[in-house]
């Protein structure tokens, strides 16, 4: 990561909300039955304006994104 | 939109028989399937250097096949037969079993490919985070603070056909509360999607 994009230009995360769905069906397939995450975070920048970004995961990216906070949470626990 | 497989010229669909292999047959339809919501030229000219064929009579099979495969694929057919009784009686057999085949071969790989392709909203392609210890601030003069830093990279849907969907990137700091709580949002959608997975 980019070193100057640390600390001064990363905005603060306020609120995530999520949502899991399935989708049924598409255009293209009768029956999907396929699951996924939807995020929106809530990020204040340094003048305190907030700005939201909404985002889908798939099963898998949900996991790995899952599993990686996890253990960025026991790094944090190490310092 | 997918024009249903009655309305389609299945006489098109012969020019197939001009491929030099099956390999080469499996390889038009993937290519028919895969690029062929993205109206790309790309497509014509990869399936008349498949068959040797040239472009006028190509596009027919084109449609008619694309129309055949996005009706399987829409159904999940999942029986040889089902998919044969798309096709009228008088068809040649043999390619209509081959067509067949092909479809059950990659009908999982294709629905994974809808599903990738379908109406979502931007979606979260990578991530990035590193943890920090922060030492000192404008306000504090000495400090040994964790935190942490999570670089998202969400791509747009496409608003341009002809152009590849922009990602923009999402920089939160979070404080080890912040994450905590993320933590105990994750561990709810983990619960819930187990319980989805068990119905």
């Amino acid at each position: 990561m980019d070193l100057s994009e640390r600390g001064l230009t990363a905005g603060k995360l306020v609120d995530m909300k999520w949502k899991l769905g399935v989708a049924v069906c598409s255009d293209e397939c009768k029956s999907l039955n396929s699951p996924f995450v939807a995020m929106t975070l809530k990020v204040a920048d340094a003048s305190g304006k907030i700005s939201t970004h909404t985002f889908e995961l798939t099963i898998p990216q949900f996991q790995n994104f899952s599993e990686q906070m996890k253990d960025m949470a026991a790094r944090m626990e190490m310092i | 939109m997918i024009k249903m497989a009655a309305h389609c010229d299945f006489s098109s669909l012969e020019l197939l028989m001009k491929a030099s292999s099956k390999e080469k047959v499996v390889k038009v339809c993937n290519d028919v399937y895969v690029m062929g919501s993205s109206q790309s030229d790309g497509l014509l000219s990869s399936v008349c250097e498949s068959l040797g064929t040239r472009p006028n009579e190509t596009k027919k099979m084109i449609e008619s096949l694309s129309s055949v495969l996005k009706t399987i694929i829409f159904h999940g057919y999942t029986e040889p037969q089902e998919i044969q009784s798309l096709f009228p009686k008088d068809f040649h057999k043999n390619l209509r079993d081959l067509i067949t085949k092909i479809a059950l071969d990659n009908m999982n790989t294709w629905k994974t490919h809808s599903i990738s392709t379908q109406v979502s909203l931007p979606r979260l392609v990578d991530f990035d985070w590193r943890v920090d210890t922060k030492m000192a601030s404008d306000s504090v003069s000495r400090t040994s603070v964790p935190t942490c830093i999570l670089q998202m990279k969400v791509q747009e849907n496409q608003t341009d056909v002809k152009t590849t969907p922009e990602n923009h990137n999402i920089n939160v700091e979070l404080s080890k509360e912040t994450l905590d709580t993320m933590l105990d949002g994750l561990s709810k959608i983990r619960d819930q999607l187990s319980s989805v997975a068990r119905r």
